[in-house]
């Protein structure tokens, strides 16, 4: 009995795991009828199995996981608001325009120049309603999001759980 | 000259309520939990109903709390709203029709959020989140001018 | 793969689609790391938007649950590794921590409940991640040792040594709620 227990021990986590040969399984089947010790082990394996696997399986059953489609596509949207940026950069890469480098110093001594002078020339005094009504939000426990909605008659501070400062994911 | 005298005094006195009315701004502030147990919305949420709905798929707004603040410059008013919070706003200043507010929500010393905001006639500032419960807490700031 | 190729040309109707097919099992990797109805939400938000942002990185070199499971199960463990600090950080804890005395000891009890999952959750955080990242794969996702080779990019034996020893040192860490085995 020690000696077939020694064999089986070494393979019952393989059979618990339905990965055996029809072979091994026989042979381990036929010794499992009259071991009380790799029975043990063996259930004990399936206890453990619930312990891990039953509340999760609870949990998927009670989720309704529609809405988190609704907040995934919000982050995306949020995401995408980037990628205009990146365009922008490739075009400048491509365009024959900006590939000699001689333009450069000329387009960004312009470019500065009217940065400075335009506004000048089209200041007005914002109304009550151009400024924002947010001037400023922080939290220490919290991510925070700002945004309004497309009348412009609300604006939502988004209180997201998690720690406020940047943390470097895998 | 006497009756010039009598007149503006007479006017200044009326501005006396006036100029306190003033100085003093009326703000609403809600306090809503959004979840998903039933499926109806607080009739007096309907001028934010459809910014609620689209936060979230959640099917029930309900309205845990609807106070009515008389807030005065830079006297801070501390309310507790839901369970372990609360919210203090300061009216820091005031406009025609602008009011700019600060606003902290706190728990337990901890400052949750510290913003400064400007109500607008007719426009209202949704904090939504953190998480209460198995839902979301919102809370609705608005002035009236 | 046209759906996955579909997802990479910026289709917003295939990363639905990849979501409807693969967000139980995101939930379920997640939920069986952090143990929270919440943190496992946020986990399976943050895979999908990972998912979007990089999918066009993904080269079909490896099959694409692989390639998904990996990402879920990292991003689990960062945001449990960021959570375990509020909880059971020394083994002397966990292993003084008894079923609260006086409480009826019924498995069904709502306490006792409350306290296995804390339990469950700690003796998952003492484990390597290797070994963690084996057992949640098998046991919660139920991979086959092929697949949990291909998804953790190691041989089949070492699958089956991290599962061994996983299963083991877990046993071990909830050995008041598991029967120990009788031996001869």
């Amino acid at each position: 009995m020690k000696d077939s227990c020694s064999v089986v021990s070494r393979l019952l986590e393989k059979y618990f795991d339905r990965e055996m040969t029809d072979e091994e399984r026989s042979l381990v089947e036929a010794h499992l009828l009259d071991c009380q010790a790799c029975q043990d082990r063996l259930r004990s394996m399936e206890e453990l199995r619930d312990l891990v696997k039953a509340p999760v399986e609870e949990a998927v059953q009670n989720e309704d996981f529609q809405w988190i489609w609704q907040k995934i596509e919000r982050g995306i949207r949020l995401e995408e608001r980037h990628t205009f940026w990146e365009t922008l950069q490739a075009w400048l890469q491509i365009s024959p325009l900006f590939q000699r480098k001689v333009w450069i110093p000329a387009v960004a001594a312009m470019t500065i120049i009217l940065l400075i002078t335009i506004p000048l020339f089209f200041k007005k005094t914002p109304s009550l309603l151009d400024q924002s009504v947010i001037e400023y939000v922080e939290s220490q426990t919290h991510n925070v999001m700002i945004y309004e909605s497309e009348n412009k008659k609300v604006t939502v501070i988004w209180l997201f759980e998690g720690p406020a400062e940047e943390t470097p994911s895998s | 000259m006497r009756k010039i005298i009598s007149l503006t005094t007479f006017f200044l006195i009326l501005l006396i309520p006036i100029s306190v009315a003033f100085a003093q701004v009326q703000t609403r502030i809600r306090v809503i939990e959004a979840s998903n147990v039933g499926s109806s919305i607080d009739p007096s949420l309907r001028d934010v109903q459809s910014e609620l709905k689209s936060l979230s798929n959640f099917t029930s707004y309900r309205l845990l709390k609807d106070e009515n603040l008389s807030l005065s410059l830079n006297r801070a008013v501390d309310i507790p709203v839901h369970k372990g919070r609360s919210l203090e706003i300061t009216l820091i200043s005031q406009r025609k029709d602008m009011a700019e507010c600060r606003v902290k929500i706190k728990s337990e010393g901890t400052d949750i959020l510290n913003t400064q905001v400007r109500l607008f006639s007719g426009r209202t500032v949704l904090i939504v989140g953190p998480k209460h419960g198995e839902g979301l807490a919102i809370i609705a700031l608005s002035a009236r001018f | 793969m046209e759906l996955i190729s579909r997802c990479q040309q910026g289709d917003p109707d295939a990363l639905k689609e990849i979501f409807d097919q693969y967000h139980k099992k995101v939930y379920r990797i997640a939920y069986g790391v952090v143990r929270q109805r919440e943190e496992a939400l946020d986990i399976v938000q943050e895979v999908f938007i990972k998912l979007y942002r990089s999918i066009r990185n993904f080269k079909g070199q490896s099959k694409f649950y692989t390639y998904l499971y990996r990402m879920a199960i990292n991003t689990a463990i960062d945001h449990a590794r960021k959570m375990g600090r509020s909880h059971f950080s020394s083994l002397d804890e966990i292993e003084g921590f008894q079923p609260s005395d006086g409480v009826e000891k019924r498995p069904d009890s709502i306490l006792l409940r409350k306290e296995l999952e804390e339990r469950v959750k700690t003796s998952l955080e003492k484990l390597p991640t290797d070994q963690r990242m084996a057992l949640i794969f098998r046991e919660v996702e139920g991979l086959s040792y092929q697949e949990m080779a291909e998804t953790m990019g190691c041989s089949i034996g070492t699958v089956m040594s991290r599962l061994h020893y996983a299963r083991k040192r877990i046993q071990k860490l909830l050995k008041d709620y598991v029967k120990e085995e009788k031996r001869e």
